[in-house]
Order: structure tokens, then sequence, then C-alpha cells
């Protein structure tokens, strides 16, 4: 509580950044009756599983994800490595952000009264379906992410390819079915963003289809395992400030 | 007196010491950002089954969405949080010994990072008309311009935000805030002409549609020209009454600076 201040205008922040979100699909919907092949009410689920997702990224792994590549940077990871517990697991998990905690929780509600509002056919099946999916989202979010942040390894720029990754994370935010192309294999293979909360979303809507499962299953694991292996070669890489 | 031309070239040395990190952004932001509005207008335009919505066919909409990134990176330039961090740090102590006032020499330095990412709007344009050829290029000068003087108006905007970082230390997350307000009302996320007419009536009233939605609108050719010049001079107006309140704030919070490090 150092900065109070600054700790409410985080969270009203957050809170703003949740109805500009809203309000642009609502603006869009005033001239459209589908989107992605979605309505206003389908849409809703999708946007407050993807503000689900940013709310629990925020709480959980984004101060850590801000400052890792400063540590690799300036030659700060010493500490963490030789640590008895890995050194991944602990530079993701160290900090808690209690200010995004308060927005997690306004997340938690604007999904609960999506979910509720929502008057197409679900099931409980549907609804654990989607929150596991949700969670299988973050990690696929955080393992993007990692693979930005990994190239601090070998550019030794400050803040990597961090900036790339906000500006391409809008992709997350929009639903799958508007890619085509090319354009859909690059969001849905090579940076899955569109498998964070979009495909979770039709897991919900339309109901659970083999083909989505197997592709999420195949591209999360994937991902985790590209992530985990560039990690270590960039840790190989290291080259330390003290030692 | 040439020191605006030193400050001006060294703050471009420094943009163009991390070419990689520049040219993945630039190409990131203006490429990416491009093709998935272009993917979700394509989405709307077919949902809606029109040729036409709201005075934006789909390309005019591409275009759209090509200029309003680069017209961002023209606005805030590199400069978020450029003002509290040295507040903070104790880093803001060097321009009380420099020759020029710290309002001046930030100006210029905000300003040169605009100017150079005006170059990459006109070149992006310019590469846009040659494959395209959607627009002329007779907007382009003024649509420039335009960015330049909304980039002065919200670095004001942004220096008064900065400046209560001598009473409350962190203030980024509040700058944050001021630049969602900007864009999503300026019509940096979509077309001002999407928001509901009472909205819309309400936001000329403030700065926020002549930062984005006029310099965008300018450059694309959808600006009359009685448009354009009292555009112009409503965002001269704003940039005055804010550049004031900022100067205000500075002479009142400049004894609560304590320099750390002095």
């Amino acid at each position: 509580m150092e900065f109070r201040l600054d700790f409410t205008f985080r969270i009203v922040m957050d809170l703003i950044y949740y109805a500009v979100n809203i309000a642009f699909f609502k603006v869009l919907f005033l001239h459209t009756e589908l989107i992605g092949g979605w309505t206003s009410e389908q849409m809703m689920v999708f946007v407050a599983s993807y503000l689900l997702v940013d709310a629990v990224n925020m709480t959980v792994f984004s101060t850590n994800m801000w400052w890792l590549p400063f540590y690799i940077n300036r030659g700060e990871l010493d500490y963490y490595l030789t640590r008895p517990v890995s050194p991944l697991f602990f530079l993701s998990l160290r900090e808690f952000a209690a200010n995004s905690f308060v927005n997690l929780l306004v997340a938690m509600g604007i999904f609960i009264y999506a979910i509720a509002n929502f008057s197409g056919p679900w099931g409980l099946a549907n609804l654990a379906g989607l929150i596991l999916l949700l969670i299988n989202g973050v990690l696929i979010y955080y393992c993007i992410q990692m693979l930005m942040i990994i190239p601090v390894f070998w550019t030794q720029s400050a803040r990597g390819f961090v900036d790339l990754f906000y500006t391409v994370g809008i992709a997350m935010e929009r639903p799958d079915r508007i890619y085509r192309g090319w354009l859909r294999i690059f969001f849905t293979v090579i940076m899955p963003f569109a498998l964070i909360a979009s495909y979770p979303s039709r897991v919900f809507i339309e109901g659970f289809d083999r083909e989505v499962l197997l592709h999420l299953t195949t591209v999360s694991s994937g991902l985790w395992f590209v992530m985990l292996g560039i990690w270590k070669r960039g840790l190989r890489n290291y080259a330390s400030a003290s030692s | 007196m040439n020191w605006w031309r030193h400050i001006a070239a060294a703050e471009l040395r420094k943009i163009l010491a991390f070419r990689s990190d520049f040219w993945v952004t630039f190409i990131g932001q203006a490429l990416v950002q491009l093709l998935i509005a272009r993917a979700l207008w394509q989405s709307i335009f077919a949902g809606s089954e029109a040729e036409v919505m709201n005075g934006f066919t789909l390309e005019m909409m591409t275009l759209y969405y090509l200029i309003v990134p680069i017209g961002q990176k023209m606005l805030t330039g590199e400069n978020v949080g450029f003002l509290s961090r040295e507040i903070y740090d104790g880093t803001f102590s060097r321009y009380l010994i420099y020759p020029l006032s710290f309002f001046q020499y930030k100006a210029i330095t905000y300003l040169t990072h605009s100017a150079f990412y005006g170059l990459q709007l006109i070149l992006i344009f310019t590469a846009y008309n040659f494959f395209v050829k959607t627009a002329g290029f007779s907007t382009l000068l003024p649509g420039t311009l335009l960015f330049l003087m909304a980039a002065f108006a919200y670095m004001s905007i942004a220096m008064i935000v900065e400046l209560l970082s001598l009473w409350a230390e962190n203030i980024w997350s509040l700058m944050v805030l001021v630049r969602f307000f900007c864009l999503f009302f300026g019509g940096g996320y979509l077309p001002l002409t999407f928001f509901p007419e009472e909205l819309q009536r309400v936001l000329v009233y403030t700065p926020f549609p002549y930062l984005v939605s006029l310099p965008v609108r300018t450059t694309m050719g959808l600006a009359p020209p009685n448009e354009i010049v009292h555009g112009a001079l409503v965002l001269v107006a704003w940039a005055i009454v804010f550049y004031f309140i900022a100067h205000l704030i500075w002479r009142r919070g400049q004894y609560k600076y304590n320099g750390v490090g002095i």
C-alpha cells in the first residue's frame, strides 16, 4: 500500500479496460446482427471469457513477466538459478498482484453475468468444459508471453518482443471465425491467441466438438514443450553479471 | 540558437539505437493490427450485407486502421511515464541546470518522436497508395501536420498527469487510463461515426475527436477544408489550455520535488 493512489487507479484502469471492451462490441452490434458467426449474447460470453483470462494473467503472472526481461538483461538471474526450485516456476509466480485480484473478482462477476444471461441451451458439462479450457487458455497466454520474453537472452534489449506481444495480443480479443487462410493458421497454430478464449467459448456456446478439443490439446502441449525447450536454450546462453 | 536541433538529433540517435526493436514494433503494429482489424470488419460487412457502413467501405476501413496505429504512435510516442519516472528516481534534477526550461526540452524530445513516426506514416501511406490507390496524396501533408498538433496537445495532457507524480509519486496507471479515454473516445478503436449520435454530439465538446479521428479523416481525405481549419483551431485552443494548466501545476509542484540523490 506504499502507492495508494496508484493502487486505486490500477483498479479503475482495469475496470475501464473491461468497460471499453464491452462497449466496443456493444457499439458494433448496433450496426450488425452477427460478428464471426456470434450474436451479441454469444459474444458477451466470449468477451467475459477473455476478460477473465486477462484478469488471471494480470493477478498471477503480469508483474513477474514485467520484471523478467530486466533480470535477464542486467544479469540478475543468479539468485533465482541457485534456489532449490525450478527457476521458471519461481520467476513466473514469485509476485502476486493484489490490486489485480480486486479486478479478478470483477471479471468473475462479468463472467457469471454473461453465463446467467445466455439464453441458449447449455449444461453443467459445457460450463465445466469452458472453465477448464479457459485455465488452458491462461497457460497458452503465459507460454506465448514467455516466447516473446525469452529472446532477451540473445537480443540484449531490455524489452525483447514484449511490445509486439501486446500488439498481436489483440487477436485474443476477436472471435476466431473472423480469421481466414494463413491468418487463421497463424492465430490458431503458430501464435495461438485464438485458442485462449474463442475456442473455449465455442465449446460452451456450440457444444463439445472432438476436432476443437484435439486441436486445443495438440497445440497447447506443443506450445508448452517449445517454450520449455527455448527457455532451457536461453538459460544456457545467459551471462551472469556477478559470476 | 540551434540548441533545439542538437536535442532533436540526440533524440533521433536514441530512437535508432535499438533498430531491431524499432522495426519489429513498427511492422508488428502497422501490419498485424491492420490484418486483425480487416478480418474483423470483413466479418462485420459480411454480417450486415452492406457495401457502405456509416460512410465507410471495407477499403476505407482498411486504410483507417492502417493510419490509426501509426497515428497513435505519433500521439503517445515512446514517452509514457517520461516525467514521473524521472521525478521518482531523482534524474529530474538535471533539468534544473539545463540552459532551457524542462518544458521546452520535453516538448522537443516528445515532438521528435512524433515527427519520426510521422515519417513512418508518410512511408506506409505512400506504399499503400502505390499498391491499392484508394487515397490521394494531397491530404497526406495536412493530415500529418494535424497529427503533430494533436501530439502537442496530447503531450500537454500527459504532462498534467505526469506532474501529479510530484504529489503522488507513481501515476503510471492514471497515464494508461488517460490513454484509454483519448483513444476510445477519439476514434482509435473504431470510427466515431459508429458511436450513438447523442454521444457523438457530446464528444464534439471534448478534445478527443480532434486527437485521433480528425487527423485520420483528414489524411484519408474525408474531412472537408472548413472542418480541417476549424478542427486545427480547436486543437490549438485545447493544446494552449492544457499547456497552461501543466505550467500552473508545475509552478505549485516544483517545491514538492525533493531531488533524490542531490
